[in-house]
């Protein structure tokens, strides 16, 4: 599992280590039903809190993405696939037209307007 | 013809073959007939006993061998093929030889332990069983294996500056964990029996040793944790992530993932010698680290590609 975050990016810590998993299940990294390293792995590596990564993993299970499971750690459901990607990119898609001065709806109009 | 066809038509074929043969023979036959020869006859069965359970011990290994065609990926390698043909051929011609050796030995006496069994004929059957199985083995090994690309490119990954970026992955082998379990078992079990005075002569406190000792192995070569931090590339052994290896970025050149299977680098586990070492967990995925000094290090871990675009990208960035 790779994760980058970038320490001068204003977003909280575990909206990013949840962006970078998100980008992992859709780039196919990682399958449906592989096992995530264990966060607390994670969370050294990156030197941050274990809670930050847990609240991270709590958020991609409550948006389906993973699963937990009892002695089996933390995996991949077993429907995320490409709408992990799509979620992801429409997200970072929606950041940077906030950053031109375009608001959500812009963004709806541009995308109904597009073939 | 395929393998399938082939498979099933030999294996019916030979089931036929050794139900038939002692019934066929039945009037020339002592009933019980003579099984087993140790100096002279000391085993017997039943006709039909013994024609039932020839025939059931090959089916088994047919229904086996059958069943990993139809469902293992053994047979997708050269070895596998090898291996598999050579079981199926050999195996079969043992039975048969067999039988047909015991059925000679048993031929036209009175009572079964009047039958005697010629060394040379018990050889015969196992030649032509290990002569049969090996040349099924080279006919059926068929086309060799592509070569995997060595050094495979892992994709490209860019840093910036005040990112930071590290890669966790692991690899763990279930059938080594169950096989060290087993192997320790089985020699702790031989401990306690030897300390029962059960088995005597066997010195119990080595055996705990070798045990305990093999054990402690099995586990540690069980999995592998891998990190790859802006410190180095960390490896830790076993379920509880220790011992731990550091390696760090300035003794690596690049990194590259590449597809690997045990066979093809020796086995599970630790092996190698100091400059090509390798740690193997299962098949599939492996990052390769190669070193300023030219020896490499392949270890089996999952999301590898991921995990050697981390390294060149730290490696690079550290180097400017």
């Amino acid at each position: 599992m790779l994760i980058t975050l970038d320490l001068n990016d204003a977003h909280p810590l575990h909206e990013q280590v949840a962006g970078a998993i998100r980008r992992a299940i859709g780039d196919g990294s990682y399958g449906q039903g592989d096992r995530l390293p264990p966060a607390r792995d994670l969370a050294e590596a990156l030197g941050i809190n274990v809670n930050t990564v847990l609240r991270a993993l709590r958020e991609l299970r409550d948006e389906g993405l993973l699963e937990f499971r009892r002695g089996r750690g933390v995996s991949v459901a077993s429907r995320a696939d490409g709408h992990a990607l799509l979620v992801q990119r429409t997200r970072e898609l929606l950041e940077e037209a906030r950053r031109y001065g375009y608001r959500r709806d812009d963004l709806i109009k541009i995308l109904e307007a597009l073939p | 013809m395929t393998a399938r066809l082939f498979g099933a038509v030999w294996g019916l074929a030979l089931t036929a073959a050794l139900v038939w043969s002692p019934l066929a023979l039945r009037d020339r036959l002592p009933d019980p007939l003579a099984t087993h020869w140790a100096e002279r006859a000391d085993g017997y069965a039943s006709l039909t006993a013994y024609a039932v359970t020839t025939a059931l011990a090959w089916t088994v290994i047919w229904v086996v061998l059958l069943a990993v065609h139809l469902h293992g990926r053994a047979l997708e390698r050269s070895a596998g093929r090898a291996v598999w043909w050579a079981s199926l051929v050999g195996a079969g011609v043992l039975m048969v030889g067999i039988s047909l050796t015991t059925l000679y030995a048993n031929l036209d006496q009175v009572v079964w332990n009047a039958a005697e069994l010629p060394g040379w004929l018990a050889l015969a059957a196992v030649v032509a069983a290990l002569g049969a199985g090996a040349a099924a083995g080279l006919l059926g090994k068929g086309a060799k294996d592509p070569v995997p690309p060595a050094g495979e490119r892992p994709p490209a990954l860019r840093l910036r500056k005040g990112q930071r970026a590290v890669w966790v992955s692991r690899a763990g082998s279930g059938a080594v964990l169950a096989a060290s379990f087993l192997g320790a078992l089985t020699v702790l079990g031989m401990a306690v029996l030897a300390y029962l005075g059960i088995l005597p002569g066997a010195p119990w406190a080595v055996l705990v040793a070798v045990g305990t000792l093999g054990l402690l192995a099995g586990l540690f070569s069980s999995a592998v944790t891998v990190r790859v931090t802006e410190g180095g590339v960390a490896l830790a052994f076993g379920p509880f992530g220790w011992p731990v290896r550091r390696i760090d970025l300035s003794k690596i050149e690049k990194a590259w993932s590449e597809e690997r299977r045990p066979s093809e680098v020796g086995g599970w586990g630790f092996r190698g010698v100091p400059g090509a070492a390798v740690i193997m967990m299962r098949a599939g995925e492996c990052l390769v680290l190669r070193y300023h000094t030219g020896g490499r290090l392949l270890v089996s871990v999952d999301d590898a590609a991921s995990g050697a675009a981390l390294v060149n990208a730290l490696v690079e960035r550290k180097a400017a």
